[in-house]
């Protein structure tokens, strides 16, 4: 026992001017911070609800929208091998003011202007974390590492411009989750949005849930375009009027007005998780949905937030004896009661919520018998598996470790019927991405609406997209320099060793700050949205 | 010898993941902290299995140099935990994976092990053979002579060991 008094003793004035130093850090974040969370009954105007009117604005869009060219016929079967990629827009999101840039005057930075300024350096909130088409595919959420939910839209067809459509505005931007401090545990809470994931729209509104590392939130984004005017009980400035002075009263009419976009947070589902959650999923029944973190699996109602069922629990009675975390969940997008997760040993584990109430037997176990020659010190965190995606047809799920994407038959366990090495070359430099952390970084991925191609990021901006009929692939970048608006995307090759020829980039020429850890493919064209720090970029297919 | 090195430098890296986490912003992440210690756990395998007799140290501090090198191999979880292991048991963040395949843990350690933190690892990465041999004694002169930043290649390697070993369990 006396150990433990002395590394306490000694650690305690370091660890408490940490508190402190954290402590000030929040105070000075929220003082800075130029909007608020939308909270309350009244629709508060925030700067940052784009108002639309008849004149859109195109903010956000710059110069990399003009059009030029034909239109380009959308479909979905053309797959990655036919059609090529053209770049529809590349899209800021607005700055966050921050610590980092406090030279600059804080009452001149208006936000709108941030739309089109062309920033050299990204503040770390400004990076993207998560990016969503909801399930008609016209909106599309981005999340990022300062908690803000920015929704874009995608531009409506026009009759005299016809090119345009395909292009997404901002439709709204809300803070989702703000820093807090658990003083319990002595931990910064991180404000950071992991996972947003759309409800099926059900009336006019849309809702979106958004979850930071503790706290699940349920959004309703919805659209006013009509005022109330006409009340005679306040006077001009609002003040309440002497009930003497008022001889009549007056029935308020609705009054058109510019279109405001609000987003209001309709439920808060909180203190459910004691480790970070890393997936939600929303339930085909549209009534549930769970959450995961790294040792548990919690299931809601949407309409009951202080109460969670807890369905998978893999936390060993002695923490010593951890062996594996949950690292990704999913529910099957059509029976209600099956959903699989993923784990840091390269696992997967689909489970029937029929069976019993706590799912921790699975119904099937996905496993593919490790490779001896590959084994190295890294063999373990690069077979952890970082994203699970069920296809749209639920019958295949695919899978993200950190060199392959795996796609996976419900009904074969034993291995998986393919698999794809997205950066391969990179085996050989596991310790040094070791060293530099890029190990841990968790690339997601995506099957496009037909369940044809699949689609995942890499490093340098690069991303991936495999054909699964054609055997095809083909390697994608991302990037301000190479993209004029319209202008096709020219595949990259990476030069593994040997002689380096035009065009192709050498393996110890990639950027390695320039991952592509989050992108979304359209549920029934071929429209994607990349996410690359704090740019989104959409491409589109272009059949010739 | 090779290996040996390379898995020296992995433990080196991977303590100071460790270390590093405890101030990162977020709190610890259970997830990377166990994969690092899964890394730990193998550079450690292999460093103990390697046969390289120069670096075994024999002196006063061999006892425990030995029986360190003997459990090696095996690596099953600790029968005997340190008096430190206890408190953390209880608590909700520990990375368990690399603790459960400590050996048995000489309490002499930890005074060593809070200064070689304090001084940022620096006590960990030793150059002079000379210096690590007095920190073998449970003093904290050692730490103060070290230079940041060297890679030992010589005979206090092995030692080196426990203190880790201490060092992932204290955490």
């Amino acid at each position: 026992m006396e150990q433990s008094y002395v590394v306490a003793e000694k650690f305690w004035p370091l660890l408490r001017v940490l508190f402190l130093a954290q402590e000030a850090s929040i105070k000075l974040r929220k003082h800075f911070f130029p909007f608020s969370p939308l909270w309350g009954f009244e629709p508060q105007a925030s700067p940052l609800d784009s108002i639309k009117g008849p004149h859109t604005s195109t903010q956000g869009l710059g110069p990399w929208c003009s059009p030029t060219g034909s239109p380009a016929p959308l479909s979905c079967e053309t797959g990655c091998g036919e059609g090529s990629w053209i770049l529809v827009c590349r899209l800021l999101v607005p700055t966050q003011v921050s610590l980092l840039s406090m030279e600059e005057d804080i009452d001149t930075r208006k936000i709108n202007n941030s739309f089109l300024r062309d920033h050299s350096y990204a503040t770390e909130a400004d990076i993207i974390s998560t990016v969503e088409f909801n399930h008609t595919g016209e909106l599309l959420a981005t999340g990022d590492k300062g908690g803000r939910v920015v929704i874009f839209q995608r531009e409506q067809e026009s009759k005299n411009q016809v090119h345009r459509r395909g292009e997404y505005n901002v439709y709204s931007t809300f803070q989702s989750h703000e820093p807090e401090f658990d003083y319990l545990k002595s931990l910064e809470i991180e404000e950071k949005i992991n996972k947003i994931r759309w409800l099926p729209q059900q009336n006019a509104a849309y809702f979106l849930l958004s979850t930071n590392d503790k706290t699940v939130k349920l959004w309703k984004v919805s659209e006013r375009d009509k005022r109330p005017e006409g009340y005679n009980l306040k006077d001009e400035e609002g003040r309440l009027r002497d009930p003497a002075t008022i001889t009549t009263l007056r029935v308020p009419v609705l009054r058109p007005m510019d279109l405001m976009v609000e987003a209001t947070p309709r439920r808060v589902f909180a203190n459910a998780h004691t480790y970070h959650i890393n997936s939600i999923s929303v339930n085909s029944d549209y009534e549930t949905y769970m959450s995961a973190d790294d040792l548990r699996i919690n299931l809601w109602n949407f309409e009951i937030t202080n109460q969670s069922f807890n369905i998978v629990d893999i936390k060993p009675a002695n923490m010593e004896e951890l062996t594996e975390v949950i690292t990704a969940a999913e529910f099957h997008p059509h029976h209600c009661n099956s959903f699989v997760y993923s784990s840091s040993k390269g696992t997967i584990r689909l489970c029937d919520m029929r069976a019993s109430a706590l799912c921790d037997r699975h119904s099937k176990f996905f496993e593919e018998p490790e490779d001896p020659s590959n084994r190295s010190f890294f063999s373990e965190i690069i077979s952890s598996i970082s994203d699970v995606k069920f296809s749209h047809s639920g019958r295949y799920i695919m899978t993200r470790d950190y060199l392959t994407v795996k796609v996976w038959d419900l009904n074969m366990e034993n291995r998986p019927i393919e698999t794809y090495q997205v950066h391969d070359y990179l085996r050989s430099k596991l310790c040094s991405l070791y060293e530099n952390d890029c190990i841990f970084d968790k690339f997601e991925c995506v099957w496009n609406g037909s369940d044809s191609v699949i689609m995942t990021g890499s490093y340098n901006n690069f991303f991936r997209m495999f054909d699964r009929n054609t055997k095809r692939d083909v390697t994608l970048e991302a990037s301000r320099e190479n993209s004029k608006p319209r202008a096709i995307l020219k595949p990259r090759k990476v030069c593994v060793g040997g002689k380096r020829r035009k065009d192709e980039i050498s393996v110890d020429s990639l950027d390695f700050s320039k991952k592509i850890l989050h992108t979304a493919w359209h549920p029934s064209e071929n429209i994607i949205a990349v996410a690359a720090t704090n740019n989104l970029y959409i491409f589109q297919d272009k059949v010739n | 010898m090779e290996f040996k090195l390379e898995a020296h430098r992995i433990v080196s890296i991977s303590l100071g993941k460790i270390y590093n986490s405890r101030v990162q912003r977020g709190g610890i992440k259970l997830h990377k902290n166990l994969l690092v210690s899964l890394v730990l756990r193998s550079a450690r395998q292999v460093y103990l299995s390697d046969p390289c007799p120069s670096l075994y140290l024999a002196g006063p501090a061999g006892s425990r140099g030995a029986a360190g090198v003997g459990g090696g191999p095996a690596g099953g979880p600790a029968p005997g935990s340190s008096p430190l292991k206890k408190p953390r048991r209880n608590s909700e963040e520990q990375p368990g994976g690399a603790a459960a395949a400590e050996e048995e843990m000489e309490t002499g350690n930890v005074a060593n092990l809070i200064s070689i933190f304090g001084s940022s690892f620096s006590g960990l990465l030793r150059k002079s053979p000379g210096g690590g041999r007095e920190e073998a004694e449970g003093e904290e002169s050692g730490p103060e002579a070290a230079e940041p930043g060297q890679i030992c290649c010589d005979k206090p390697v092995l030692r080196d060991i426990n203190p880790w070993s201490t060092a992932i369990v204290a955490f």
